[in-house]
């Protein structure tokens, strides 16, 4: 049997709603709860070694999986295990400053993916070689377009392989060149990572590359199998 | 186009080794936060260098002057208050614009400290989006960046002590004390509301006034021994924990010890204690449900 690199069980996750002051009162003399639940219930276990996709529809919670996973957001019910060190590529390049040079802005970034000083140090010239930004590297981020932003973002988030890699949406950043670039760093990452789970709406490459789909809807997973069946199954629900 | 990049995860393969299964969320109980939150800082030490970089360099960018803003800004403000205080009170004593630079410095240290952690949760909502950390790090690192920004104003003493002709002595330690006594008076304040200050911003706003409003009732403008000298006063504002780290920079640079009864020495340490164990305890239980609001 193998083991579970991720186990998700019974997950269940609200968001409060945002209300003015008067209405959070009322709510609380009321102990009336007003929220919004992102996921109901969700168990979900993924393989050790395995690549596992997850689709759905903007806003169904896909995104907010993978922060529990990463632990971003603890469960307001369930628990979520995890075996190994995790890493999460989203939204590459938030958290840059502007002001300081993209070579000061690699070493923040890296450590605060949680990069260690060490491997920042030994990774630093691959990561500026890889992120194509010539001598821009030593000027401000605030001066790089938004397509050189990504391209250090992703330098940096793909210079370690994790245990437990989780992608939102990160494929497909720059100029056609380095889209097939990126492209292929993050599927060498995905090989040479041990598990992987993706969370992607170009649906041909989760079918080449993905085990296992799963397809959440309105915070519920409605289904959990082979690329082929799950994509069916998508297109039927919400057509 | 893609074959299947890799071999399938053949669910029959013996992947038993490696790493095993914990909970992805691992915290110590609230009430060990106090002494934890500061192994964290050790632990995350690689990071918390790179953030306090960030904030130290976020203040002055694009600045000509860039580092001397953090001397220029102390004097010029206390240029003003001196010409304030001569109109409204007239003829004060020589060293009084040193007392108000000084002022400035102390009291600024603290005020932007407390603001900085106040929003040290909302303003990195993004980093907090993307990874987790142990959040502490944020207030951590808002009051060290301005630790250390507050320790290079303290240059401005040097030119200060040729002009008075003040003896170097070993109460010249009191200044950098002081600033260090400000910031962690700050933080456990801080640490307090942040949480509080993601579901309602109102914290901040009403925040940046308190540190306005205290500007006046703190000895910034005045002195300890002005309070004294007005009797009844006098012991009153002591009950301010300000009042010791704000005296203890002027008497340092007087060369003079400190002159403050024990009580109120340790009162304003007790406050800053008992803030750091209460915040400690507030933001360790608050934070992960406050995040949910960014």
């Amino acid at each position: 049997m193998t083991a579970n690199a991720v186990e998700i069980k019974n997950v269940t996750l609200h968001f409060p709603k945002q209300r003015n002051a008067l209405k959070m009162l009322m709510n609380l003399v009321q102990r009336k709860k007003e929220r919004f639940t992102a996921l109901r219930n969700v168990s979900l276990t993924v393989k050790k070694g395995e690549v596992l996709g997850i689709i759905g529809k903007n806003g169904s919670g896909k995104s907010t999986l993978l922060r529990i996973i990463s632990g971003i957001y603890p469960a307001d019910e369930g628990s979520c295990k995890a075996a190994g060190s995790i890493s999460l590529l989203a939204g590459l390049g938030t958290g840059f400053s502007g002001h300081q040079t993209g070579r000061e802005n690699a070493i923040l970034y890296g450590s605060i993916l949680g990069h260690s000083e060490q491997v920042m140090i030994e990774k630093l010239p691959e990561i500026i070689d890889f992120s194509e930004l010539g001598s821009f590297i030593n000027e401000p981020v605030r001066t790089y377009s938004s397509g050189m932003k990504a391209r250090l973002g992703l330098a940096v988030a793909s210079a370690i392989y994790p245990d437990i890699l989780l992608i939102d949406e990160v494929l497909g950043v720059g100029d056609p060149q380095f889209k097939e670039k990126s492209k292929k760093r993050i599927l060498d990452l995905v090989k040479s990572t041990g598990t992987v789970v993706l969370v992607s709406h170009s649906f041909g490459l989760m079918k080449d590359i993905c085990d296992r789909l799963v397809f959440i809807h309105k915070g519920k997973i409605v289904g959990v199998g082979e690329p082929d069946a799950i994509i069916k199954l998508y297109y039927e629900t919400t057509d | 186009m893609f074959d299947k990049l890799r071999r399938k995860p053949e669910y029959m393969s013996e992947v038993t080794s490696g790493p095993v299964l914990k909970d992805v969320v691992q915290k110590d109980a609230s009430w060990k936060a106090p002494l934890t939150n500061i192994t964290v800082l050790f632990k995350h030490r690689f990071l918390v260098r790179n953030l306090v970089q960030r904030e130290i360099r976020g203040r002055y960018r694009n600045a000509m002057l860039g580092y001397t803003w953090t001397v220029l800004e102390p004097a010029m403000l206390a240029s003003v208050y001196y010409f304030l205080f001569i109109m409204l009170a007239g003829n004060p004593d020589r060293m009084y614009p040193v007392w108000v630079i000084l002022g400035v410095i102390v009291w600024g240290c603290f005020g932007k400290a407390l603001q900085g952690t106040v929003s040290s949760l909302s303003r990195n909502g993004q980093t907090i989006h993307l990874v987790y950390f142990p959040r502490i790090i944020f207030p951590m690192t808002a009051m060290q960046g301005n630790i250390i920004i507050s320790m290079m104003s303290c240059v401005v003493v040097l030119p200060i002590m040729i002009f008075y002709d003040l003896p170097v002595t070993i109460y010249l330690l009191y200044v950098p004390l002081s600033i260090l006594m400000s910031g962690f008076l700050a933080i456990g304040l801080g640490m307090l509301v942040a949480p509080l200050n993601c579901v309602q911003r109102d914290i901040e706003h009403l925040f940046r006034f308190i540190v306005r409003a205290g500007f006046f009732i703190s000895p910034v403008m005045w002195t300890y021994e002005m309070a004294q000298a007005r009797g009844s006063i006098g012991d009153m504002v002591l009950y301010n924990p300000m009042v010791v780290p704000l005296t203890m920079a002027r008497h340092g640079v007087a060369g003079e010890s400190l002159g403050i009864p024990w009580v109120g020495i340790l009162g304003s340490l007790g406050f800053g204690i008992v803030m750091w164990i209460l915040g400690s305890y507030v933001f360790n239980r608050y934070e992960a449900g406050a995040v949910k609001h960014l």
